[in-house]
């Protein structure tokens, strides 16, 4: 009987050894972000800046000569999946990891790539924790909310004169994370908020929250969440009257934002990742991806493929080259890593705890597009 | 505030009437409870939304042709899967998850994302007092109201409706005397899906749709039937809409973090208390 | 079929293929079949509520989060060594399980039923919601892997021995009980109501110790389940968990213990093969229920082995 059991196990081993696509040469980069549920359009973009950037290095003649192969693995935006997704790249033999995508699922994959002493860039998740000294396999290029939230606080009372703000935001380690960081900005501005209600991620009706926040009175609404519930709590703030101009930070920045609360997504303001307008480089980038992934069953989303694509070309890819595939070789470069991207002022650097320091670039809602913020 | 949340509360409340009549009528024919429902509304929205988006029909032959249709695969899923899942409770418990997890993900290979649903009920917003909604609640509630008179009648006037509560009150009588009573269930199944899917198109307009969104509807619609008594029909509306007013309340002034509670409370402590529910009639044996 | 040698050499032989298992077999099978044998755990408790009483569960997977999250909230927020969290979480779970459930015990089968489904949502939305306590939707992060004497459990192969050695200590005290004038009362309660209530003050007694049996051992498979994944996450432990374990349960047959732990292996193994093939691997389990519900309603594997389940379950009546 327990002679079945040993037989099935080994026969899907079996299997699972040999399904295994790619030669035994390539670099083997894994990616994990969600890719199906609702956080669907964040990890698509991640997915198509990684292939966009394998595609050239491999067209270039890849890493002294051997090919990228990439390994996807979807986690469906859920904490407990990704590590899972985590584990099969582990067992999968990758050689490094870049994505990630959603603070709770970042925190919870980063342990086994720990664990596995794994280097693991992370690019779509912005909760400080995730970089601090315990962190040693762990990178991360995306800013944080350290820095976003504070931004965004600053420009609500100081550019846009905000005196009555409220606060909507996820239970999840990205809301809760950019909540406390937000409220304490507002502290040292001197201003406090009128009303703050949390919501769960997959909530489809905010009634109850909103309510509670139109009695409040608010001239600004502070959304700390993402994709779809956001742009739901746009349209039935509206519905319901609200006329606080909404803010936000990252995790607005996502073009479906815009197509699915086209009326009132406008005038948002929030703080992003990557916009075309910064500098021509990124212009020339932006225009190469959306004419490369349009036309797909996708939209393009170049916001979101932003990083992983600069990670991958201008971070793993050189130093692959230069210190090969030796975990702890690749693990120092980045440590040691300094460069110029494109839409990123300045020169950029990884700090002691692995973050990637830099400035962020503030944006505006307008037409239905995301628009550099002029000021008011 | 209170208007604002009562209104919200009773169009939601009237979906899961809607939903939940879909167990109570196959309960009272089969003594069953079908867990592929919360799924079939979810399905019904998204067939409502192809349908709306190549044919670009307006919402009243919209619902119909959506009802129809979704009446035609009750009937045909009861006659070649359901009928197989009749030996006791935890088979077809077990069976009919499996269906809802299926349709879920079949539609999950299409639509991975949440998507928008066409204001197929217009997008003017209305304003009572403080309280301001959608027009589209109010199609919710008529819709509703229309719903369970049509359904009374016909189980009140015509020999169809009648026979169907010949066999929800004793099977073999009904056969007995000449009822068809595979045919009696199986329209019951049509009638199920029917109404389920209706609901989600009633309800697609108001909130984004997704693969995952029949889960909680189905649960909390679930809870209504028996809240209100599994076997009633007023019972299952009066429970939905009960259910509907009372999470929006304790969201709104309590917590919204223990909204969805409020159901699954009541839930189990009406089973607790009284198993029939609120307006249930029939004794369920304890042993 | 039938001589106790043949069975010996089997079981014997079987022992000697499972110990040698990590050694021989690539990590990623010895990581599933930790999950199998941690499975095993919640899946008999839930055999002895349902082949012992007609009753049916859908709470267990939240009993299993109960156990996991007792012992995870334990170990990172008080600072308690692992093993001595193993009786305070099944403790825990058989009081909350006695507590909600205890009243509904009495309930009919699908009333039962029912409830259970109420029991599991509230449960997993107090985990999901009572963010002071749970960290809510953030989970509970860097949980310890369990260790004795300086000797901790942190590898797959390491921890494969300590999963081994319980699931095989619960499936002999499976047996005992099963055995015992507990498991025969239990048993005849379920093939004749009527008859067996003639007893009527024991029969309610005799359900909430079956009740509070298939808690113990979901939480005893939730302390293990925490310290292996070493992160839990309320959704982790909802109405999916549970469906699986009464599905695992069904398709072994309630009576048969080593059908129950075969239905697990097979179909984790089943679940983990497919997990690449993304929303057609949810499309296939699902078609498995209803397919599996509809042609194999008694459950497939004692189909195979009906007559390995019958000497079993006669020779230990």
């Amino acid at each position: 009987m327990r002679m079945n059991k040993l037989v099935t196990a080994l026969v899907a081993a079996g299997a699972m050894v040999a399904a295994g696509p790619g030669l035994a040469q390539d670099i083997k980069l894994g990616v994990v972000a969600g890719m199906s549920g609702p956080g669907t359009s964040y990890g698509i973009g991640i997915r198509q800046g990684a292939e966009m950037a394998v595609k050239e290095i491999n067209a270039a003649g890849g890493i002294k000569g051997r090919k990228i192969s990439l390994v996807v693995v979807d986690d469906a935006s859920n904490p407990a999946q990704s590590v899972s997704a985590m584990q099969r790249l582990v067992s999968d033999g990758v050689d490094l990891v870049v994505g990630g995508w959603g603070s709770s699922q970042v925190l919870a994959n980063m342990e086994v790539a720990e664990r596995a002493g794994l280097p693991y860039i992370v690019v779509g998740a912005t909760n400080p924790k995730i970089t601090t000294d315990k962190n040693k396999w762990t990178y991360r290029v995306i800013f944080t909310d350290s820095v976003q939230a504070e931004q965004i606080a600053e420009a609500a009372v100081k550019r846009l004169g905000m005196k009555r703000i409220a606060v909507i935001h996820d239970a999840n380690d990205y809301g809760v994370g950019n909540r406390d960081i937000f409220l304490a900005s507002l502290k040292k501005l001197g201003v406090e908020p009128v009303v703050v209600v949390p919501y769960q991620t997959a909530d489809k009706d905010f009634t109850a929250q909103l309510t509670r926040i139109r009695e409040a009175n608010p001239d600004g609404l502070a959304i700390f969440g993402t994709i779809p519930a956001a742009p739901a709590i746009m349209n039935q703030a509206r519905d319901l009257g609200i006329k606080a101009r909404f803010i936000g930070t990252g995790g607005l920045a996502n073009e479906n934002l815009m197509t699915l609360a086209p009326k009132a997504s406008e005038g948002t303001v929030l703080t992003t990742y990557f916009h075309e307008d910064v500098d021509p480089e990124a212009r020339a980038w932006a225009d190469r991806y959306v004419k490369e992934f349009s036309g797909g069953s996708q939209p393009p989303r170049p916001v979101l493929a932003a990083w992983e694509y600069r990670a991958i070309k201008y971070i793993a890819a050189p130093c692959l080259e230069q210190a090969g595939t030796d975990k702890e070789k690749l693990r120092q470069c980045f440590a040691n890593w300094k460069g110029k991207l494109f839409s990123v002022p300045g020169e950029a650097y990884f700090d002691k705890t692995g973050q990637l320091i830099q400035q962020s670039v503030l944006v505006e809602v307008g037409n239905g597009n995301f628009q550099a913020f002029k000021g008011k | 505030m209170f208007g604002q949340l009562v209104i919200g509360g009773f169009a939601t409340g009237c979906i899961y009437a809607v939903v939940g009549l879909g167990f109570t009528l196959v309960y009272r024919t089969l003594r069953m409870v079908n867990f592929a429902q919360g799924h079939v509304f979810m399905a019904g929205t998204f067939l409502g939304l192809v349908i709306a988006e190549r044919m670009h029909l307006p919402a009243l032959p919209l619902l119909l042709v959506v009802g129809a249709v979704a009446f035609g695969l009750g009937m045909v899923l009861e006659r070649f899967v359901f009928r197989r899942l009749y030996h006791n409770h935890e088979v077809f418990i077990v069976g009919s998850i499996g269906l809802g997890i299926v349709l879920m993900n079949g539609v999950r290979v299409f639509f991975p994302e949440p998507v928008p649903f066409p204001k197929v009920f217009g997008s003017e917003v209305v304003q009572i007092g403080t309280a301001r909604f959608q027009e589209a609640y109010l199609w919710v509630v008529a819709a509703t109201l229309i719903l369970v008179v049509l359904l009374h009648a016909m189980f009140t006037y015509t020999r169809t409706g009648r026979a169907l509560r010949a066999v929800a009150a004793d099977a073999e009588i009904a056969g007995a005397v000449g009822v068809n009573v595979k045919r009696a269930i199986g329209l019951t199944f049509g009638l199920s899906f029917a109404v389920a899917a209706i609901a989600g198109v009633l309800i697609g307009p108001l909130y984004f749709v997704s693969f995952d969104m029949g889960d909680m509807v189905g649960l909390k619609a679930f809870s209504a039937a028996v809240f209100g008594g599994i076997n009633s029909i007023p019972g299952t509306i009066l429970g939905g809409i009960v259910i509907g007013i009372l999470e929006n309340l304790a969201g709104g002034y309590i917590s919204s973090a223990y909204k969805d509670l409020v159901a699954f409370v009541i839930l189990l402590l009406m089973l607790i208390w009284r198993p029939t529910g609120l307006l249930g009639r029939e004794t369920p044996v304890k042993v | 079929m039938g001589s106790a040698l043949t069975r010996w050499l089997v079981a014997g032989s079987a022992l000697l293929a499972l110990l040698a298992l990590p050694a021989v077999a690539p990590q990623y099978v010895v990581h599933i079949s930790n999950f199998v044998l941690i499975y095993t755990l919640p899946v008999i408790g839930l055999g002895f509520l349902t082949g012992f009483t007609g009753r049916v569960s859908l709470a267990q997977g939240a009993l299993f989060g109960t156990g996991a999250y007792t012992t995870a909230l334990l170990t990172t927020k008080f600072g308690w060594a692992p093993i001595a969290t193993l009786v305070p979480s099944v403790v825990v779970t058989v009081v909350l399980a006695v507590a909600l459930g205890g009243a509904a015990v009495r309930l009919a089968g699908l009333y039962f039923v029912m409830a259970t489904i109420g029991i599991q949502q509230i449960v997993w939305l107090v985990l999901m919601n009572w963010i002071e306590l749970t960290n809510g939707p953030q989970g509970v992060r860097s949980i310890p892997s369990l260790g004795a004497w300086g000797y901790s459990f942190e590898t797959p192969q390491q921890f494969y021995f300590l999963a081994l050695g319980l699931a095989l200590v619960s499936y002999v005290l499976a047996k005992r009980v099963i055995k015992s004038r507990l498991g025969l009362f239990l048993r005849a309660l379920s093939d004749d109501q009527l008859a067996a209530s003639s007893v009527a003050v024991e029969v309610g007694r005799a359900k909430v110790t079956a009740l509070a049996l298939s808690a113990a051992w979901a939480g005893a498979g939730g302390f293990l389940y925490a310290h292996y994944v070493r992160y839990i996450h309320p959704d982790m432990f909802g109405l999916e968990p549970s469906v699986l374990f009464l599905v695992m349960s069904m398709f072994g047959g309630y009576r048969s213990v080593e059908g129950m732990i075969l239905a697990t292996a097979v179909l984790e193994s089943a679940t983990e093969y497919l997990r690449p093939f993304g929303e057609f691997r949810m499309i296939a389990y699902g078609l498995v229920l209803l397919l599996g519900m509809m042609f194999f309603p008694k459950g497939i594997l004692t189909l195979f082995r009906r007559r390995a389940a019958t000497s079993a379950a006669g020779s230990s009546a």
